[in-house]
């Protein structure tokens, strides 16, 4: 097999043959060269366990990632291969059976009539790209092995893009989450002002909030956490909050992500939000934004619970003990019937299987909110909460849906 | 059948992407973070959609997921359930099918088997208008094509 193979390297434009002895090939400018050879030098023996350089890496760099403790997202490897127009899709589906993580194809734009299109295809840092992309050709029954070159992925530049697609958002009337890195709405009395916000579309709905005076200006950095204000889960949340949230209250984000909940809590006028999530770098993200935000640790304290539905990785325990410098972040688990709200906005699974330990935390008759459930899976929720929670009601945006409820007195049941 | 209104209102497409995403399981870092980074659609909002989706199958099943990114960054995706072969490799409980096949069998499966994995594959959408007899006959082309042998029933 490898007798046929050899004579379909001329083919590649370039080849990456053993990556481990050059340098990766960037083309985002901001690294300095010393710090991926560095990188380089270290063998990684085993690609599941974390790499500490790459947390360096991101800190010499002058992105946004500057102050967050990155995750190490392993490296990838990018392909670009040609392909016949008809053959696009069994190849695509190919590549995928025998070990690319995702293809992609760009679409023509119809100026190109050339019958070939470029496949661009990523695969894990350890795949042999080689060999996935012979044993694909074979099993379409392609003759030869078309030309490919293969790229080291560059972590920066997807990250870049997709936070470039994170704009200001109004979630009500007087509230806005803006990314850390724009400038937020400015508010002034004057309406001459709109020009500073031109990259708003809803210019003539944000006119309007002017006359309101000060508004409430969440800033945040998801990084890779969830929660950045523009999915209808976490509006219909922070709706539930703004009419809940009188002052002084002590509020419970279960699942908090960014933290966006927790941190609007305290805008509203909470006392106390506390946040827990099994996702170590949600811990991370929200501290950042807690920090962002001018909160401190005494209004806002962050929990990292061991994830109690599956075994714990070797991954998480490691990375649990890295995280005791983070000044937010308390060993106390949150403790039960203390607290006057309690929202989760996490997946349907785990709302089922956790139900009597989120509504646990919450005082008798304090408010219980649930969320990240499609209004197809509303029955199940009402369904399991039902015993718990009384006066059960529900509200919608979208396909998705929140139900909100208050948890019975002992001494009612 | 696309419908006029449909023709006239339809965004252009950038790009169709395909990946293999564990149900339940979908985070921003890679394969799924620079697949659909590269595009700058809304990595969050597909993670949270797409889990969502997926909370009804058993956690971590490979699912296979095509995205149509269109111009203006936003997108649809459809989800489709593993294929033929993962399911095939789980009941047999193989990890790869046999390296001859015709010539070494991996595993053996009965008919009721083939019949479970048709039931399931007959939600997905392109397979829904198919007679179940049709779809066991590609399963079982499938299952030869691995080396596993398909019998009437198994002792």
């Amino acid at each position: 097999m490898s007798m046929s193979l050899r004579h379909f390297f001329k083919h590649f434009p370039y080849t990456l043959s053993r990556y481990l002895t050059h340098p990766p090939y960037q083309y985002a400018a901001p690294l300095s060269l010393l710090s991926t050879l560095s990188f380089r030098n270290y063998e990684p023996t085993n690609h599941s366990t974390p790499s500490p350089l790459f947390t360096k890496k991101f800190s010499i760099s002058s992105s946004v990632y500057t102050s967050l403790d990155t995750p190490s997202s392993p490296a990838y490897l990018s392909v670009r291969i040609r392909c016949q127009k008809h053959l696009i899709d069994d190849f695509s589906e190919a590549l995928l059976c025998f070990g690319a993580s995702s293809t992609s194809v760009d679409e023509e734009d119809g100026c190109e009539s050339s019958d070939e299109i470029f496949i661009d295809s990523i695969f894990p840092e350890s795949e042999d790209v080689d060999t996935c992309i012979s044993c694909a050709v074979d099993s379409i029954g392609l003759k030869e092995i078309p030309s490919y070159e293969v790229k080291i992925g560059d972590q920066y530049n997807w990250i870049q893009k997709t936070q470039e697609s994170f704009h200001p958002v109004k979630v009500t009337e007087g509230l806005w989450i803006v990314p850390e890195w724009r400038t937020p709405p400015m508010i002034k009395k004057s309406h001459e002002d709109t020009s500073t916000c031109t990259h708003i579309s809803e210019s003539s709905t944000f006119a309007s909030s002017l006359q309101d005076g000060e508004a409430t200006n969440i800033i945040l950095n998801p990084g890779l956490a969830f929660g950045t204000g523009e999915h209808p889960t976490t509006m219909l949340c922070l709706l539930l909050l703004q009419g809940l949230i009188k002052g002084g209250e002590l509020f419970l984000d279960y699942g908090t992500g960014s933290g966006i909940l927790a941190i609007a809590a305290i805008k509203f006028g909470a006392a106390l939000s506390v946040g827990v999530d099994i996702d170590p770098q949600a811990i991370t993200s929200a501290s950042h934004n807690a920090a962002v935000n001018n909160i401190g640790p005494d209004k806002l304290k962050l929990v990292l619970v061991p994830d109690n539905t599956r075994p714990p990785s070797k991954d998480e325990r490691e990375d649990g003990l890295k995280n005791d410098h983070n000044s937010y972040q308390t060993g106390a688990i949150a403790e039960i019937d203390k607290y006057d709200v309690v929202i989760a906005n996490i997946l349907l699974n785990p709302l089922l299987e956790l139900a009597d330990d989120i509504v646990s935390h919450a005082k008798p008759g304090a408010v219980v909110g649930i969320s990240g459930i499609l209004s197809e899976q509303l029955s199940h929720i009402i369904d399991r909460y039902s015993t718990l929670l009384e006066g059960i009601s529900v509200s919608q945006m979208d396909d998705w849906a929140c139900v909100s409820g208050t948890k019975t007195n002992p001494a009612d049941s | 059948m696309a419908t006029l209104k449909e023709i006239l209102t339809r965004r252009p497409v950038a790009a169709t992407i395909r990946l293999t995403v564990p149900a339940g399981a979908a985070r921003p870092a890679p394969p799924v973070g620079p697949a659909l980074g590269q595009y700058r659609l809304n990595l969050m909002a597909f993670c949270k959609d797409f889990n969502a989706r997926t909370q009804k199958y058993k956690p971590d099943t490979p699912m296979a997921v095509t995205i149509t990114a269109f111009k203006d960054n936003t997108f649809e995706f459809t989800v489709k359930s593993p294929s033929v072969t993962w399911y095939l490799k789980k009941v047999a409980g193989i990890e790869s099918g046999s390296g001859r096949p015709g010539h070494v069998v991996a595993s053996t499966l009965s008919l009721k088997h083939i019949y479970e994995i048709a039931k399931v594959k007959q939600s997905d959408p392109y397979c829904q208008y198919m007679p179940l007899e049709s779809i066991c006959k590609s399963i079982i082309g499938t299952a030869n094509s691995m080396g596993i042998k398909v019998v009437k029933e198994l002792d």
